[in-house]
């Protein structure tokens, strides 16, 4: 990486795409905080049955899953495109995790027939999470195409401009959860 | 080309320990919530070191550290105006 470039890392085009992602989950942050504002006994208390140790491993599985892209990012960097595919594979096995996880904890949510319409705290957190959960898969669909490129030689050290465009994406998705895990499971 | 190298593995370094402290800050996070105190200022240090921690992916995973001009700042923006107005929400509410 040069010092000094006009352009962050990978395609534009993604970065004006996370641009307008990231202000949605913005806009949803912000409306949970207000709308909290008006409920805080309820959201108090519905916040309390939520499974923090799943968001806290979730939340350590997605930060480990950005610095396993960050590898993959370096490795092709230096024309290693077999280490470049282990740590995609590994970023999407911790992708797979956090699903996993997520997925436990919204049918646990689902067999007490709680839902969007449950209350105002349950609409601002599904919402939130679902979203959230749908960007994950997402990410994890880009790492999977950019792995099977890499696996046919399609990146190298001079082109490697994929790579970097998937891995802005990723490091998005993990940004988010950065704030939605406090503000939704700890801050009260 | 070993200038090259050194400065690679430099910034690899850098990386792995900008992972540990998120790992580490995570944990004084979830900790935190533990106390089983109520407070403004406990909530309000919990998203701080959130917005520390975005901070950190933004400038060293995303490598906006690197970049000049306009494309540097919209992660920080959206890490500020959201956090001031989390914090003002839940000032307003801490009575």
């Amino acid at each position: 990486m040069e010092q000094s470039n006009r352009y962050p890392p990978g395609d534009l085009a993604i970065w004006i795409f996370i641009l307008a992602e990231l202000a949605i989950f913005g806009i949803a942050f912000v409306a949970y905080a207000f709308a909290r504002m008006y409920n805080v006994e309820l959201f108090n208390e519905y916040q309390q049955h939520l499974d923090r140790r799943s968001a806290l491993a979730n939340t350590l599985v997605l930060i480990t899953s950005s610095y396993f892209v960050v590898r993959a990012v370096h490795a092709i960097r230096e024309d290693n495109s077999r280490l470049c595919i282990r740590w995609l594979s590994a970023a999407m096995a911790m992708g797979a995790l956090f699903l996993l996880i997520k997925g436990a904890e919204f049918a646990h949510h689902f067999a007490l027939g709680i839902n969007l319409s449950t209350n105002t705290f349950y609409m601002f957190y599904l919402f939130l999470a679902i979203f959230h959960f749908m960007h994950v898969i997402m990410a994890m669909i880009i790492l999977a195409a950019i792995a099977l490129k890499a696996r046919r030689g399609g990146y190298s050290a001079r082109d490697h401009r994929g790579v970097e465009t998937g891995a802005s994406y990723w490091h998005m998705v993990d940004l988010v959860w950065l704030i939605l895990f406090p503000l939704v499971y700890v801050m009260h | 080309m070993a200038n090259g190298n050194k400065k690679h593995n430099g910034e690899l370094r850098t990386c792995t320990w900008v992972w540990l402290i998120m790992i580490l800050l995570t944990l004084v996070t979830y900790f935190s919530n533990t106390l089983g105190v109520s407070n403004l200022a406990i909530s309000l240090g919990v998203l701080l070191l959130a917005l520390i921690k975005g901070h950190l992916v933004g400038a060293y995973f995303m490598e906006l550290r690197y970049v000049r001009g306009f494309w540097r700042w919209p992660i920080t923006l959206w890490l500020l105006l959201p956090g001031t107005l989390i914090s003002i929400a839940f000032y307003l509410t801490s009575g």
